[in-house]
């Protein structure tokens, strides 16, 4: 029973990595409308950043949040004006092969710069546990997953109550009618892209104490975001952080009951029965989502 | 008049002819040299390739292989086309008589298959894999241990050291297997699953898993369900760290816990997990604090390495390959720089060097299969932050004390 | 018929090559060549109808791995081999093909991506079928029924086949009916419905030819580097991204974008992992990535697009009659 219950905390834990890490892409998602296959490439930047902020300068990775946040934000602006932009109004082919283009640029890059070894940081919490009956609790994937809350009901808020969010919403919901209202599209592109980006940054600060950097794991966590974003549905929040859960838990019980060399290969099954059965997602409204392939 | 042309003569031809013969001697040894340096097994692939380097320059400096100097034609194989293709173009185009590498098991199989069709010698110094030995190629020559010496040892250990000391029959210590879902790890799981069956020893789980894995806490989570006495771990450089770190957290209670070389003995392992990997132990090449006396030349390798590359020894892997390609230069030496396969292989058959004649501390014996069969592991402990030999005596620095590891 | 003449000769050429030069790394390259020639071809038809895989190696890998385990377990000579092969193949296909219909651009990507994930986790798992990680290794026992051969000339010619084939089925393909109708998908589906197109037929047509070279490709492939192992076998970098590249650099949805892009890249990527890859690692794939961006901004119809005019100018008319924008 204790075990039972061990499995079910960490599949909520991981869970909440995962839901962390699919914060930036369902808003992005969700208001541009596009799919990034180079995604995960932000979080593996975000992380080395991390990385090198904490070997060379010594600064502890929760803290190097405020210097990984903006630099993201800027990367992101950056890939929204150059990469996207340049081509938004051509076909959803193109627009896949630009952000694939992105994607094996940037993790070559990556593996010119740091090579391929893996690398880790040794935090004094590294490895510490809360210790509540016989259940242990990872301490930093419990402040990620922490963080993935607060991080995800804040952008609820930030959509549902300010301007700018308004904005958004306005424009996932309809582009030309927001034009026409006097919203500039443009703009507001580079802002959601720059928000994401520095979401998926503070993902990647917040995983380094307890995982591990090295060139080809954007790719992985590129897949695992979108299926929890299209499992939770395209660009709805709570979707998002319960569609994490959940992929969190099967992976955890898959990972017991069946066998740990399986456990992926069980949620990728779910994710394509998912974009079968229900390809709003479990919680999805499905609005506006043609554009990326649903139907 | 005539007889000074004619001593001009002379001498100009005797110069020519010496130019001539210093032409043909310093045509260099040209060796293959087939190693994964970029991709997931870049690290321990290039650290293989150290090794082998270490040896050439140093051979070089002492005059070379029969009298010529030895060039590397190194190539990188990130995956089996990449090893196909380059040992192709090796074979073919350079016209190289002599191939070497590969760290990879699945690496090598593809490049000797390659090198076995061309009748051109292959020479492994790193793959473990029996398969590699097994196909019966003549062309193939393997100078370190394989898969099944690992396991054996690991058995063995576990039955005459670790079952006394928490006092229980060697038929009633429970043993875990752990291990990557990939070649390396594969083959290893195979041997286990053979020698517990002829050791008498319980086997009670086999758990395993994908290299890549974001979380292993399922894979922790069925040990402490399976609840064994001692955990056979088979891991490369992140899982490794993954795993130790998750048996920390989740309080993982084992008698002790035995790696197979890869991840558990490189020094990023302990530099990631500090107190929690004291105790581990680890079957593998030879590593670094080892009785000296036993392993010859290993001093000087150290040194030189740090010299061309600025830091320490990253694992055992290129003092394997040191020892290999020594192995090979000898044979080549023997063989006066033929490297026609028959021939070769005649000659490696002959060579008898017994254990702790190497800087590796190996001997040297081919069997019918190619398997260097006097290629030993090593048992080794994580104590004091080092990497130290405990087992068998010849050369150990310690004896081995039972510790619960991931657990301070 | 007149057209045709450059490119009878051309074919004559490549089948008397072997007569005069057989040096066996050059014919190597040129067998890589035709393969991924076949590959991007196979992988092209798919993209006809504005369908991008990212996950051929699937094909790829069920092919191989049928005619494999059948050679090595129970014997089977691989020309047998390939019938059953083609049959898994088409299975696994047929596993592809609700995703395939349900699902329009960048969704069907992603369902590719996790199909060809989910089988190469199964084939390192199920060791008991596939000798996991391990792999197996082809026997070596040369003659033509066997297909394993000593030189490298029969090979040659196999690809050269193969590649040929699969320029010729595209080309059919292309200028048929379906061809038309696959285009119109890409263009927009809805309205090739209401045009009375049965889409759902025409892409399942379009799933097994794609699918069905592959699973080909998979089982010559594995038969001339010896050994199959899961990570080779259903590699993304080798068997999915490498086809997409090629055919988006050569041109997409023409019938010589693939031929033009995989002759430029397959080269191109030997080298520049031979010579600079021990330098510099990731250089060749980078290089790559970024032509790929700028094939997308600058060339969106691939190399050939700017070629096509003046190709059809040294063409007869006969091309002239029915040119649709692109594809000869």
């Amino acid at each position: 029973m204790e075990l039972f219950i061990q499995v079910v905390v960490s599949g909520l834990l991981l869970g909440g990595v995962y839901a962390l890490l699919s914060v930036g892409l369902t808003l992005i998602f969700g208001v541009v409308r596009i799919i990034n296959f180079a995604h995960g490439e932000l979080m593996m930047m975000a992380m080395y950043l991390t990385y090198w902020l904490f070997h060379v300068h010594h600064i502890d990775p929760y803290l190097s949040i405020l210097i990984v946040a903006p630099a993201l934000f800027l990367v992101g602006m950056g890939v929204q004006r150059f990469i996207i932009q340049p081509i938004f109004d051509s076909s959803a082919l193109m627009k896949i092969f630009v952000t694939v283009g992105l994607f094996i640029a940037l993790q070559n890059l990556a593996l010119m710069l740091f090579k391929a070894d893996f690398r880790t940081i040794q935090t004094s919490y590294s490895m510490a546990t809360l210790d509540v009956a016989a259940i242990s609790i990872s301490v930093p994937r419990l402040v990620a997953f922490g963080f993935a809350l607060g991080l995800l009901s804040g952008l609820y808020l930030l959509l549902k109550l300010t301007l700018v969010g308004k904005a958004m919403r306005a424009v996932a919901e309809n582009r030309v009618v927001a034009q026409l209202m006097g919203i500039r599209v443009q703009r507001l592109y580079l802002i959601t892209f720059g928000m994401g980006s520095a979401l998926t940054g503070i993902a990647g600060a917040l995983l380094l104490p307890f995982t591990y950097v090295f060139p080809t794991v954007g790719g992985i966590y590129t897949l695992l975001a979108f299926v929890v974003v299209v499992l939770g549905g395209l660009g709805n929040m709570a979707g998002a952080f319960l569609g994490g859960l959940f992929i969190g838990l099967v992976e955890s019980f898959s990972g017991f009951y069946v066998s740990p060399a399986l456990k992926e290969a069980v949620y990728f099954v779910i994710f394509i029965l998912i974009l079968l059965v229900r390809p709003q997602g479990l919680f999805g409204v499905g609005k506006g989502t043609e554009e990326v392939g649903l139907k | 008049m005539m007889k000074r042309c004619s001593v001009l003569g002379m001498i100009i031809g005797l110069l020519l002819i010496s130019g001539f013969v210093e032409m043909a001697l310093s045509q260099p040894v040209r060796i293959g040299a087939l190693y994964p340096v970029s991709g997931s097994l870049a690290l321990l692939g290039d650290e293989s390739w150290r090794g082998a380097e270490i040896a050439r320059v140093m051979k070089n400096q002492k005059g070379g292989v029969a009298g010529k100097q030895v060039e590397f034609v190194k190539v990188d194989i990130p995956d089996v086309s990449a090893a196909k293709s380059e040992a192709e173009r090796l074979i073919n185009r350079e016209g190289l008589k002599l191939l070497t590498g590969t760290y990879s098991s699945s690496l090598c199989l593809a490049a000797s298959e390659v090198a076995a069709r061309a009748g051109i010698i292959y020479f492994e110094q790193g793959g473990i894999a029996d398969q590699i030995t097994a196909r019966g190629y003549k062309t193939l020559l393997r100078s370190c241990p394989k898969a099944q010496y690992f396991s054996r040892s690991q058995i063995q250990f576990a039955r005459d050291f670790v079952a006394p000391k928490i006092g229980k029959k060697p038929n009633e210590i429970r043993v875990a297997l752990v291990h990557e879902d990939s070649a390396y790890g594969s083959s290893i799981s195979k041997n286990v699953e053979a020698e517990a069956k002829t050791g008498g020893v319980q086997l009670v789980s086999v758990i395993p898993y994908n290299k890549d894995a974001v979380d292993l806490s399922s894979v922790i989570l069925k040990l402490k369900n399976d609840k064994p006495d001692v955990v056979i771990g088979v891991s490369y450089a992140n899982d490794a760290i993954l795993l130790g770190r998750q048996a920390k957290e989740l309080r993982l209670d084992i008698k002790a816990f035995i790696g197979t070389g890869g991840g558990h003995s490189l020094t990023s392992f302990q530099q990631a997990l500090g107190t929690a990997a004291e105790g581990v132990l680890n079957v593998d090449f030879t590593q670094f604090e080892v009785n000296t006396k036993f392993t010859p030349g290993l001093k000087e390798f150290v040194e030189m390495y740090r010299k061309m590359f600025n830091e320490p020894p990253r694992s055992g892997h290129s003092l394997a390959n040191f020892s290999g390609t020594n192995i090979l230069f000898d044979l080549l030496e023997k063989t006066g720089g033929n490297m026609e396969a028959g021939k070769f292989r005649q000659t490696a058959a002959a060579v008898e060097q017994k254990s702790g004649s190497t800087a590796s501390g190996w001997g040297v014996k081919f069997d019918d299969s190619g398997q260097n069969i006097f290629a030993d592991t090593f048992i080794m402990q994580w104590r004091g932050g080092k990497l130290v030999t405990v087992y068998p005596e010849g050369p150990a620095v310690m004896t081995p004390l039972l510790e619960a590891p991931f657990s301070k | 018929m007149r057209g045709r003449i450059p490119l009878l000769v051309v074919l004559a050429g490549l089948a008397v090559l072997p007569v005069f030069y057989s040096a066996p790394y050059f014919l190597h390259m040129v067998i890589l060549i035709f393969f991924y020639i076949a590959l991007t071809e196979a992988w092209n038809i798919l993209a006809l109808c504005g369908k991008v895989s990212l996950g051929h190696a699937a094909f790829f890998g069920l092919g191989a791995y049928t005619s494999a385990i059948l050679c090595i377990k129970k014997g089977v000579v691989p020309w047998i081999g390939l019938f059953p092969a083609l049959l898994v193949t088409f299975i696994g296909a047929l596993a592809l093909a609700i995703p395939l219909l349900r699902l329009r651009g960048p969704m069907f990507t992603l369902a590719s991506i996790a199909y060809a994930e989910v089988l190469r986790r199964v084939a390192m798992v199920w060791r008991d079928l596939t000798a996991g990680a391990e792999g197996l290794t082809i026997p070596f026992t040369p003659g033509w029924e066997n297909l394993t051969f000593t030189t490298k000339v029969p090979y040659y010619y196999i690809f050269l086949i193969l590649a040929g084939g699969s320029v010729y089925i595209v080309h059919r393909l292309y200028h048929s009916a379906t061809g038309h109708h696959l285009r119109a998908i890409a263009s927009d589906e809805e309205a090739a419905q209401a045009l009375g197109i049965n889409t759902n037929k025409v892409q399942l047509v379009a799933l097994f030819w794609s699918a069905g070279i592959t699973g080909l490709l998979g089982v010559f492939y594995t038969q001339y580097v010896y050994m199959i192992e899961p990570e080779w076998a259903f590699s993304s970098t080798l068997f999915c991204l490498q086809p997409a590249l090629n055919g988006i650099i050569g041109g997409l949805g023409t019938i010589w974008g693939p031929v033009v892009g995989s002759i430029l890249m397959t080269p191109l990527g030997e080298y520049l992992r031979s010579y600079l890859g021990a330098l510099q690692q990731g250089l060749n794939f980078f290089i790559y990535g970024l032509v790929l961006i700028g094939v997308v901004m600058v060339l969106p119809g691939g190399i050939i697009s700017p070629l096509l005019p003046l190709l059809r100018r040294l063409i007869s008319s006969k091309a002239s009659t029915h040119a649709p924008k692109e594809g000869l």
